[in-house]
């Protein structure tokens, strides 16, 4: 594939998609969208593995989905964010902090 | 957790629901993107396009979104099963096979479990069976490890160990039972009044022994086991208090033991048999003193708590020694023994056993590796399927799963089957086995015998359905699609499993015939084996004469004569004698002998001699050879005159080369002391009869007429003129009119007792040839399968071949030496696996090596031919190939 850029590294897809629906419910395009704009476009994410992911973290009960009504007027299945999502964002947040730092110190020293 | 599982039910029950909301998404995820492009000016096309590239195949996102939901598990299993069903329905001749091969494996694997969980695995029906243990006598001058005990040495025992809580001894004897009804014989253990708390059983009925019944006066109380309360008082609840009389006594019943009790510990065994009832048994005063009493009892005790068998071995060999030293005469050279309960019981059968289970594993191991085989043959068949499947978004472990759900559900079928197989199986192992050998009279099927049946399916199912899985999940997909499945290297990954698929299955086979073959032969030896006297139309019967009854030696000889003079007088008996322990039926009496000619010595370093007492031409009636000297003559016949009639193995061994007719011997039978035994001259000699079965040496023998040493029990034996069963009537009834209150014991013919001394090595026998010739039928089923395939495969090949000039007879060697390579790469590593493995059976077999080349050779020749066979019939077809037909093909 042509825009090939950086893969994304396993398990991060679910703290973005956590990280992006902690500020308001979201569809699945404007996920994908959203993630590709704050991330300037560096991230690739193949669109199709967003939905498994939303899938799997709707079965482990940290979004939910309801159907709703998109900007363009058309059925859209919104996920929101539980409160135990909100809670395992915090965590993940934090381990992925300790390990991006961390990364970073060696990356730096060695 | 729960929320997770009404996630994954919502996500069964709702699927088509759920299915169209994903497909809803999805879409609009799609149509946002492409919406998106043209937005930036692309052309539709272009959009489409590119929004297909970077969403990635639709199909397997679905895939995918299904497995995150969780759906995956029960519903594509459901699917599979669906799908697995159909596949099966459609190739019915295939499942057939593959359904009937597992079917004979899980079935016999099954059936094998259940003898072997009732025999080895199964609890003792006693309370904490893993604290008992068995303590005998062992002489380091004899072989007997199982030795019985004196009473002194139990009585030394119980008071100096520190590791058993309590001992019980015990022994068993005939009764005679009288009173209301016939008479009957009776098996009676008389056992220390402890016996059953040693044990831990609680009678059903009644208050069982107090401590009390073990002293003097107390003891005329008796418990029955739950098979005689049942036959002979019919389940009676108010049977407690009554009494009955056993040997002319009055006993008080004072409790039923519980349905699943048995005691039968053969090595002390005398009567051979299950005891029936159990009175408590006085030690008389003078059993402290070792010069009045010998060895006789057999001994239990219980673990003191933390005690472990090594420790209380080494406590007992050292009180043994210790006991030794103090009372050299009668103990030297002995020490103690300690046998966990479970060991004694199942010892002997247990490496018969456990190289049956190993067999009919190896049996289920071949079974797996043809259907594996011919599920390999089938996936290459179904390699454009399979392609065309991982094409449009299987994943491989999909792919696999669904191929692993077929070959579960083949299993299954199988096992299902297999279970009502074993039901059948497990009883004809039961009815084949002889009676007490295996010591159970049932094989439930039950939650232990089923979940192992189970087990046995599923691991069959993954064994047999992996390989095919991985190699089809595996293979390319482009490859396959270009080359039309065939030649493919999926293709010969397979080829090459097959083929190690038929050596192994070869190797296996070997190894089962060659151990099948070594019993068979040890068979043959055992039972050509000459027992030493004719054993053709000859009747044994036990009488036991009490001796509340007949007080003396005279009232007992006479008695004993009589009967054989009205016995020998009745129509159709040729002859008839008696002896005290005739050949097959038991421990008999032995003892040391010291041959006057001999130097003098201790009587514990004396040579042993079994001690037969016999009536009247007992040596022609039972065609024992005379070999020197003469047989009793009327006189010693009827009072004592110290005279011996040794056999040939007391000449040999005894003896030493001097004459033994005139010699004479102190046997020391009816005392420890020299001089409270008159020497016996030595009149004769007499062939070897085997005494304890076949596979046992005769043992140095000395036999004294009946009024030598009257016993009140005497087995008859008669040679009949024809069946010897038809004059047991005649013969009843010529004892009723003797004593009306006189049973029979113990009737057999000699033909069923010599029969029943082959029991064991002819029941291994027939089982362990009955799964070698299961293995032989599947080996050969396995690589007949492989050559009939690959002649198919190959058949465009023949037809080139043959078009270019070679004929049948090429062809034919073409095949052949493709099976014949397979064979014999098989058959040589099952020579080389059979070297080992046959060593583990040596104590199984008789009078033949456990790496016999005449065996070895043999089963490899079989296995060859059968081999060969099997290949022959698909290189004929191979050889009728038109070559027309062939480059059409395909």
């Amino acid at each position: 594939m042509a825009q090939k850029r950086i893969e994304l590294p396993q398990g991060t897809l679910d703290l973005l998609i956590l990280r992006t629906l902690a500020l308001e419910p979201q569809h699945g395009w404007a996920i994908s969208e959203r993630i590709q704009q704050i991330s300037s476009d560096v991230l690739l994410i193949q669109q199709g593995s967003l939905y498994p992911a939303l899938h799997r973290l709707e079965r482990r009960g940290w979004i939910k989905a309801k159907w709703g009504t998109s900007e363009n007027n058309r059925r859209a299945k919104y996920y929101e964010l539980t409160k135990t999502g909100r809670k395992q964002l915090e965590l993940e947040q934090d381990s992925w902090k300790k390990l991006a730092a961390a990364v970073a110190q060696i990356l730096e020293t060695a | 957790m729960i929320s997770d599982l009404l996630f994954r039910l919502r996500a069964l029950f709702r699927r088509g629901a759920m299915e169209a909301e994903m497909d809803e998404e999805l879409r609009a995820h799609f149509e946002n993107q492409v919406a998106k492009h043209a937005a930036s000016g692309m052309t539709r096309e272009d959009a489409v396009r590119r929004a297909r590239l970077e969403f990635g195949g639709y199909e397997q996102v679905k895939e995918e979104c299904r497995d995150a939901r969780g759906v995956g598990w029960l519903e594509t299993t459901l699917q599979d099963v669906r799908y697995a069903l159909r596949m099966l329905r459609k190739n019915s001749g295939f499942a057939a096979v593959a359904i009937l091969t597992l079917a004979l494996g899980i079935g016999a694997n099954t059936a094998i479990f259940s003898v072997l969980d009732s025999v080895l695995l199964r609890p003792l029906p006693y309370q904490d069976p893993a604290g008992l243990v068995m303590l005998w006598e062992n002489n380091s001058q004899h072989p007997n490890p199982h030795n019985t005990v004196s009473p002194p040495d139990f009585l030394d025992w119980q008071n100096r160990n520190t590791v058993f809580t309590e001992l019980a001894a015990l022994f068993d004897q005939h009764a005679n039972l009288t009173g209301n009804g016939l008479p009957q014989e009776v098996i009676l253990e008389d056992v220390s009044a402890n016996f059953f708390s040693v044990l831990g059983v609680r009678p059903i009925l009644g208050p069982g022994f107090t401590p009390e019944n073990g002293k003097a006066g107390h003891d005329n109380v008796v418990i029955l086991s739950y098979g005689f309360w049942k036959e002979r008082f019919a389940g009676d609840p108010e049977v407690i208090g009554k009494a009955i009389a056993l040997g002319g006594h009055e006993q008080t019943i004072v409790g039923v033991a519980p349905e699943n009790f048995t005691w039968f510990i053969k090595d002390g065994s005398f009567t051979g048999a299950k005891p029936e009832m159990w009175t408590p048994f006085v030690f008389p005063k003078t059993f402290s003193d070792r010069k009045d009493v010998g060895r006789f009892l057999t001994v239990v005790a219980r673990l003191k708590p933390g005690a472990t068998v090594p420790g209380a071995q080494s406590q007992m060999t050292a009180i043994a020694a210790q006991i030794a030293e103090e009372y050299p005469d009668f103990n030297a050279y002995w020490g103690a023994n300690v046998v966990p309960v479970r060991d004694q019981i199942s010892g002997e059968l247990r490496p018969a056993l456990l190289i049956l289970a190993g067999a009919v594993a190896f049996v289920l191991l071949i079974a797996c590796a043809n259907v594996s085989s011919l599920l390999l043959a089938r996936a290459a068949a179904r390699e454009r399927e399979i392609a065309v499947r991982t094409a449009i978004g299987a994943s491989p472990w999909r792919i696999a799963r669904q191929l692993l759900t077929e070959s579960v559900l083949l299993a299954l079928i199988g096992g299902v089957i297999g279970i009502l197989l074993s039901v059948w199986g497990a009883n004809l192992v039961l009815a084949a086995s002889p009676k007490n050998l295996l010591g159970v009279s049932s094989l439930p099927v039950d939650w232990r015998v089923l979940g192992f049946a189970a087990g046995a399916t599923l691991l069959a199912g993954l064994l047999f359905g992996f390989l095919p899985s991985y190699i089809a999940a595996h293979s390319g997909i482009s490859a396959t699609l270009k080359e039309g499945g065939r030649g493919s290297s999926a293709g010969k990954r397979r080829g090459f499993a097959r083929a190690a698929f038929v050596v192994g299955q070869m190797c296996l086979a070997l190894v089962l015939l060659a151990g099948s073959g070594l019993l068979i032969r040890s068979f043959v030896r055992l039972a050509g084996v000459d027992p030493g006297f004719d054993a053709g139309h000859l009747l044994s019967f036990k009488i036991s004469l009490p001796t509340s009854k007949y007080r003396d030696d005279k009232a007992l000889l006479t008695f004993f004569q009589q009967l054989l003079a009205r016995i020998s007088r009745l129509p159709g008996v040729r002859a008839v004698s008696m002896c005290s322990f005739p050949p097959f039926t038991g421990l008999g009496s032995a003892t040391g002998v010291h041959v006057l000619s001999q130097p003098e010595r201790s009587l514990m370093d004396l040579p042993v001699a079994a001690v037969r007492m016999v009536g009247k031409n007992y040596f022609s009636t039972m065609q024992i050879p005379l070999r020197a000297g003469r047989d009793f003559n009327e006189q010693e016949l009827t009072e004592e005159r110290h005279v011996v009639i040794v056999n040939q193995a007391f000449v040999d061994q005894c003896l030493h080369g001097s004459n033994p007719l005139g010699q004479k011997a102190v046997i020391y039978m009816k005392s420890l002391e020299e001089s409270k035994n008159t020497p016996s001259e030595i009149i004769g000699v007499v062939g070897d009869v085997r005494q304890m079965g076949l596979d046992t040496p005769a043992e140095p023998t000395v036999y004294w007429p009946h009024p030598e040493l009257v016993l009140s029990e005497m087995t008859i034996v008669l040679r009949a003129e024809k069946d010897p069963l038809q004059l047991v009537a005649a013969v009843r009834s010529e004892l009723r009119q003797m004593d009306p209150e006189q049973p029979m014991a113990a009737i057999s013919t000699m033909d069923d007792l010599l029969a029943g001394s082959l029991a064991r090595s002819r029941f291994t026998m027939l089982v362990l040839g009955v799964f070698a010739a299961l293995a032989l039928v599947l080996a050969s089923v396995g690589i007949y399968g492989v050559i009939a395939y690959s002649v198919t495969q190959r058949t465009q090949e023949f037809g080139i071949r043959m078009a270019l000039g070679a004929n049948q007879r090429d062809v034919l060697r073409l095949v052949l030496g493709q099976g014949t390579r397979l064979a014999f790469l098989g058959i040589g590593l099952g020579v080389a696996a059979a070297l080992v493995v046959t060593r583990l059976m040596a104590t199984l077999l008789y009078g033949v090596s456990a790496t016999d080349p005449l065996t070895f050779t043999a089963v490899a020749l079989l296995l060859a031919l059968v081999a060969l066979g099997a290949c022959y019939i698909p290189a004929r077809r191979a050889t009728r190939v038109d070559p027309i037909v062939a480059l059409h093909y395909e």
